[in-house]
């Protein structure tokens, strides 16, 4: 397993995994929009340890973020949102979804100067919403009624970034130092 | 002649431009239709409302209209240029750029124009006509910075570097003002001279200027990444090992950053201690890391593997991790590590089996272990390499024992029925896994592919409309379809084709070419969308990988299927077609055939009406969406939805030729595609493109049973034809065949 | 166009994920936008000479003067399925010489 920026070559093996994995799909366009605008911000996991079958083979995408920036926000403050994210089933227990997200994170306050990372999710999916408040320390801010196609209601999630910020700041305070050390 | 319009007119003219650009067509065709009332013969507005007719899906017509408008007017570069977008709409991309050209000679300066014929000009990856708009574009609006940047990108796609770097420079210096370090866009076109300054080799350069230009760019691990690469390359060791390591600290799940830290410590491959050191020191770092635990079992050997392996083995048991045997499958091409992975699992399971019931209470769920090692043990017998299937089945017999309800041992099981070659019950432990967890579309998807695999379309159809969008009119099918998913169609194919339907076999591949058509076409609209994004080296990347897009296996899986396909359809024609003979001779078996494809297709076209039925059952307003789609533009319909036209074709070897190129063109070094281009150039009498096949196939695999077989019968074929060829022709077989086996 | 289809998707969309979707990738083919982009400050003086330096565009490549025979190109098209020009280019790639030509364009490119 290993956990990478998306590339655009990925985009049809991300597409499998998430017509394999989830009800909610979409164009590979979509995707491509996403890898597009914000580049820095989806990544996957790939399983490296798959003997090649031909020369064209491409890397088995096992877990996915896809990942963008919120372009108008309704509140004016920069934030990220989390488009889709999905392992396979054969791949849960690694903290991959925890170790794809940080990823995501990390990338949205340094390269879009996000100030806070939303998500939206089933009511009913006890799994991710245990990674997302327990795990990654998510608060829910309200529930959208009927926001899923079958009728399932969802929870909006929001996760302050400040964190994240506070900790580049130090590290770059850190550098300053060592730098004046330096002189 | 152009008819000219009064102020009231031409003003209504330019709300039919913007109601078109708004995609308010209705409103468009409206007022368009009240300035043709009065000027019948208004070439610019005919070509408009065609232009609307176009996008409401009525082709025919639009182009009818335009060609109208184009002979009543000549001199209008309206005219043309709509004549150009229909063209593009149709995917007739070289005539479009005629009519844009023609366009722009009577109206040099339109800006829009200029940028459309600039868009197709990249996407048919015409560079030198690209540039050369990109700097008529630039002359018109040097002061907006993407246009220097497509300049740029334009020099740099037709492999001219330096001019690139140069265009990027010069944008650079003529600023006046300093960019703000939260500029995205600047922190982009940075990075991206940066990549121009290493594609051109000049490493030294690059890094001095990652370090001074590019310090603050917002793309961090961009930076960090890039900084380690040129550091290495420079062999600059002591500081590429600090950057690996910063990246490691970064993200330790990524196994380039540790080969690179090893390459830059200078540690010989064979000595194991020191390269398991590293690994360690992240291990200790990060608690929960997978890869700094797993990745020195590559490497390690003897006593040393057997202690890691242990020590990871029981990590992923404790922990009930089920991809443990999927991580390490690889390291059987190592005949000790195959025999001493099973090995650990046994002792393992000896140290914990029965225990679960006394230890558990202490300890939680410890029965997961036991569970999690009898599970490896399963797929290690299960797995081509190790395998003993009855072994594999105690095994799994066992796991199911301990948790009953598992999904994945149940899922494992049928992959050992699978491997048994009991397709049927293969299928049926799937669908039973599938009802142990009805909310996981994984399994769904799983239960649907074994379905298939059991020539049980219609069952599997049926499956994977649990998790289509219940409102898509025309039901799974039309939603799988529009979803792009390509695995499903590609295995509905293959199973239709066991069944002997070839029309639905065929459709489902063409379904699949055109996905592939629709991919291709989806990078049209980012050629201005990502300069006006600035994400320009994701862009790049975009177009590198679009070039070869249809080397992906998902092509050429579905396209090596319809090639072969339609070679059987030549060899034993089916039906009437081109197949009388055949009819004659066999009569009774064709006739029996015939019928059996017709009862198929009606199975198949009851299986997606009762999909479609059950699908709006469960979505009650979904009878009131299609009645609010009235008006809108609907979808073409589909006049072969069983695929019934493209079995009938008389020429079946010209019909598999769309499928073979691609194949050739984009994955030479696959044998099984060279092997069936020859077989369908042999039956087509191209000498030389099988010739070309062989010889290709040849330098893939000299020993190959089949391509050894063709080789004998080409010699044969042309030995027989040799008269007929013309001379030239002669004359490169004599020399070609020469080096060909099978004399 | 691929507006359209969206167009058509926005329009039956069910779920807010979808209308999401669906309005994202309609406005990717925007037009005019990169009109309203903002425009830095450049130093007009220091373009006109840049501009002048770049010369008019393309450079044109120095192409060979081969003289190719009709029958050759036809025979080519014919037996290697190439579309005319890329025949007549494949010649004139190998002096005019037919049989150079379909012997180099028959050996394994990888």
């Amino acid at each position: 397993m290993d956990i990478r920026l998306l590339r655009p070559s990925d985009i049809p093996l991300i597409q499998h995994a998430n017509l394999e994995n989830l009800p909610e799909n979409y164009f590979l366009k979509y995707y491509l929009y996403h890898a597009l605008s914000w580049p820095q911000l989806s990544f996957v996991a790939v399983d490296v340890s798959r003997p090649p079958k031909t020369p064209y083979d491409y890397p088995k995408i096992v877990g996915y973020v896809l990942a963008k920036m919120e372009e108008d926000p309704a509140d004016g403050v920069q934030h990220g949102h989390i488009t889709s994210l999905s392992v396979m089933r054969t791949h849960r227990r690694l903290g991959i979804a925890e170790k794809l997200m940080r990823q995501s994170q990390l990338a949205m306050v340094e390269t879009f100067g996000a100030h806070y990372v939303s998500l939206h999710v089933r009511v009913s999916n006890k799994a991710a919403i245990h990674l997302y408040r327990d795990t990654l320390g998510f608060k829910t801010e309200k529930t959208e009624s009927k926001y899923y196609a079958d009728g399932e209601d969802a929870y909006c999630m929001k996760l302050d970034l400040g964190f994240i910020r506070e900790q580049l700041r130090a590290e770059s305070d850190d550098e300053d130092e060592e730098k004046k050390a330096a002189e | 002649m152009p008819q000219t319009l009064s102020t009231r007119e031409a003003n209504l003219f330019r709300t039919v431009i913007r109601h078109y650009e708004d995609k308010q067509y209705k409103r468009g065709l409206k007022a368009a239709e009240q300035i043709l009332k009065r000027n019948p013969k208004h070439g610019d507005t005919m070509s408009m409302k065609a232009l609307i007719l176009n996008a409401q899906g009525k082709t025919e017509e639009a182009f009818a209209l335009a060609k109208e408008a184009l002979t009543i007017d000549m001199k209008s570069y309206i005219c043309w240029h709509v004549y150009g977008i229909l063209y593009r709409t149709n995917k007739n991309f070289d005539e479009a750029i005629k009519a844009y050209r023609f366009a722009l000679k009577l109206e040099p300066d339109s800006h829009q124009i200029q940028r459309d014929l600039a868009v197709l000009q990249v996407q048919m990856r015409d560079y030198q006509g690209y540039i050369q708009s990109r700097f008529v574009m630039l002359k018109a609006r040097p002061q907006l910075r993407q246009n220097w940047t497509a300049l740029a990108i334009a020099y740099h796609l037709d492999g001219n570097l330096e001019q690139a770097e140069n265009i990027l420079t010069t944008y650079e210096k003529s600023v006046t003002t300093k960019p703000l370090r939260s500029d995205l866009e600047n922190s982009e076109a940075l990075l991206y001279k940066n990549s121009i300054i290493a594609e051109r080799g000049d490493i030294q350069r690059a890094l001095e200027h990652l370090e001074t230009d590019c310090k603050h760019c917002l793309d961090r691990l961009a930076v960090m990444e890039l900084r380690a690469r040129y550091l290495a390359q420079l062999g600059r060791k002591e500081e590429a090992a600090k950057a690996y390591r910063a990246l490691l600290d970064r993200n330790s799940e990524h196994p380039d950053y540790y080969k690179g830290l090893i390459d830059a410590l200078d540690i010989p491959a064979d000595d194991e201690v020191s390269l398991k050191a590293v690994y360690d020191e992240y291990a200790a770092k990060n608690p929960r890391c997978d890869a700094a635990r797993r990745l020195p079992l590559d490497f390690l050997s003897g006593d040393r593997f057997r202690t890691a392996a242990k020590a990871y083995l029981t990590l992923m048991f404790d922990k009930g991790v089920p991809s443990t045997f999927a991580n390490l499958k690889h390291l059987y091409s190592d005949a000790f590590k195959k025999d001493y992975l099973p090995v650990l699992a046994e002792e393992y399971l000896g140290e914990h089996s029965g225990r679960s019931s006394a230890a558990g209470q202490a300890n939680g769920d410890s029965s997961k272990g036991e569970g999690a090692a009898l599970y490896f043990l399963a797929q290690h017998y299960n797995y081509y390499m190790s395998r003993d299937l009855s072994r594999a089945m105690e095994f799994v017999d066992k796991a199911i024992e301990l948790d009953p309800q598992n999904v994945d041992f149940h899922m494992t099981k049928a992959r050992i029925f699978k491997h048994h070659g009991d397709i049927a019950k293969a299928a049926e432990a799937m669908d039973h896994a599938r009802s142990l967890d009805t909310k996981d579309r994984y399994i769904n998807s799983k239960a649907a592919k074994y379905q298939l695999r059991n020539n049980e379309n219609e069952k599997a159809l049926a499956t994977m409309g649990l998790f289509t969008r219940a409102e898509t009119v025309g039901g799974p099918l039309v939603d799988l379809t529009d979803m792009q998913c390509i695995w499903f169609l590609t295995e509905d194919g293959e199973a239709w084709q066991r069944r002997g339907n070839l029309g639905l076999a065929l459709k489902r591949y063409h379904t699949v070419f055109n996905i592939f058509d629709i991919w291709q076409e989806d990078q049209f609209d980012f050629h201005s969308f990502s300069l006006r994004k600035g994400q320009i080296r994701a862009y790049i990347d975009l177009l590198r990988w679009e070039d070869r897009l249809r080397e992906h296996p998902f092509y050429f899986r579905a396209a090596l299927d319809a090639v072969n396909l339609y070679l059987s359809m030549h060899d034993k024609p089916q039906n009437g077609a081109n197949g009388a003979g055949d009819v004659l001779a066999n009569g009774e078996d064709a006739a029996e055939k015939k019928k059996a494809a017709k009862k198929a297709r009606k199975e198949a076209q009851k299986a997606e009406r009762e999909a479609a039925e059950k699908a709006a059952k469960r979505d009650p307003n979904k009878a009131g969406a299609q009645k609010s789609k009235e008006g809108e533009e609907t979808k073409k319909k589909d006049d072969d939805p069983d695929g019934a036209k493209l079995a009938a074709t008389t020429d079946p070897l010209g019909d598999a030729m769309k499928f073979l190129w691609p194949l050739l063109q984009f994955s030479p070094k696959n044998v099984d595609g060279q092997i069936a281009g020859f077989e369908v150039f042999l039956r087509r009498n191209k000498y030389l493109l099988a010739l070309r096949c062989l010889k290709a196939a040849l330098a893939i695999n000299q020993e190959h049973p089949r391509v050894l077989e063709q080789a004998t019968r080409l010699r044969k074929v042309l030995a027989n034809a040799q008269d007929s060829l013309a001379p030239k022709l002669k004359e490169v077989i004599q020399s070609e065949l020469a080096g060909v086996p099978g004399e | 166009t691929s507006g359209d289809v969206e167009d058509e998707v926005q329009s039956t969309a069910k779920s807010a994920e979808d209308r999401k979707a669906a309005a994202a990738l309609s406005k990717l083919d925007a037009r005019g936008d990169d009109e309203a982009a903002p425009a830095r400050e450049v130093d007009q003086e220091a373009v006109k000479n840049a501009m002048n330096a770049l010369g008019g565009g393309a450079d044109k490549k120095e192409t060979k003067k081969v003289k190719v025979d009709a029958a050759d190109v036809n025979l080519l098209v014919e037996e290697l399925e190439l579309p005319k020009a890329k025949a007549t280019e494949l010649l004139k790639a190998h002096d005019g010489d037919a049989v150079k030509a379909m012997r180099a364009y028959i050996q394994p490119d990888f």
